[in-house]
């Protein structure tokens, strides 16, 4: 079965129907939970119940569960399904080492998820979630990481980085 | 703190949902988030701007018509005031993103998807917040949760 939503040739949804769908599912968990739908709190509450301590909040590893599962789904009906591979396909191309691109991966990831615990949330949290709310501290965080993202992501690129 | 099994089973359905849309957008794809960020491709800003713009106002609304949630008591919107942490934070997040070309949504997509590589990303992401939070128990504080996480409300 295929969803049929797609504007584009690599058959995304297009934005005006990704977009909005985001928006109501954000304002749905206010409804039903009155919870926002952050995913960097979710990795640090799941952290928490792996390493035994007893002051999680547990719905929040219902939540991160979820989220593979329904990009399986979504990668399955809308997408192109499930496809082995590095998923870093132009950096192992440029720096033509799997053990490079690994180890580059895994310390911008540990920094991503130290700043997003310091700011107290990532895109989905102060860049979705948070900004809908109109909060100053998201608004705030939003655009300090998407300025930084921009301008390390225009330093890569000067050093060959695609 | 134990939630119900409302909660579970709402935070597990609207996870899908949200990975859903990710997955339908491509946003687990590296090259989609790097042309974003490269300028070159105006779709996820405008797919960003979409979810805004639809969620902003209907909280704005549900906010001044006080409604009352299924499992969560009276609507509550948090807005914070901007402090230094939120600063250098996102900045730390900011490159960690650029560098790892996912966030700490789309990363487990990413995985679902079938990228070997996003084992690390996962990893390192549960590495750079569990520093945190040990870093800041040391000094005696709790971690910073912010506006788009979760927070204590009348029946958690």
């Amino acid at each position: 079965m295929q969803i049929e939503l797609t504007e584009f040739s690599d058959g995304r949804w297009p934005w005006w129907i990704a977009g909005p769908a985001l928006g109501m599912l954000v304002v749905g968990f206010f409804l039903v939970s009155n919870q926002p739908l952050g995913a960097s709190g979710a990795y640090a509450e799941t952290a928490k119940v792996l390493t035994g301590r007893k002051d999680a909040v547990s719905w929040r590893v219902w939540y991160l569960i979820g989220i593979p599962v329904g990009g399986f789904l979504g990668i399955t009906l809308v997408g192109n399904g499930f496809d082995a591979r590095t998923g870093y396909e132009p950096l192992v191309e440029a720096w033509n080492s799997n053990w490079i691109v690994g180890a580059v991966v895994l310390v911008g990831a540990t920094v991503m998820g130290y700043g997003a615990r310091m700011a107290g949330g990532c895109t989905s949290g102060h860049g979705i979630c948070g900004t809908a709310q109109r909060s100053p501290a998201s608004l705030a965080a939003t655009g300090t990481f998407m300025a930084v993202a921009i301008a390390t992501t225009f330093l890569l690129g000067l050093a060959g980085v695609k | 703190m134990q939630s119900s099994l409302g909660h579970k089973v709402a935070g597990l359905l609207f996870g899908a949902g949200f990975g859903f849309v990710l997955a339908a957008a491509k946003l687990h794809e590296y090259e989609v988030i790097h042309a974003m960020l490269r300028l070159e491709e105006a779709y996820t800003f405008l797919l960003m701007a979409g979810a805004i713009g639809v969620s902003m106002p209907l909280l704005w609304l549900l906010d001044r018509a006080k409604i009352t949630t299924l499992l969560g008591g009276r609507i509550a919107l948090s807005r914070s005031k901007v402090t230094k942490a939120n600063i250098v934070g996102g900045a730390l997040f900011g490159l960690g993103w650029a560098v790892s070309g996912t966030c700490p949504g789309p990363a487990v997509v990413m995985l679902s998807s079938g990228a070997g590589l996003a084992v690390l990303t996962v990893l390192g992401l549960f590495l750079g917040l569990t520093i945190r939070d040990r870093q800041v128990a040391r000094n005696g504080g709790s971690a910073t949760v912010g506006d788009g996480e979760q927070r204590l409300v009348a029946t958690p």
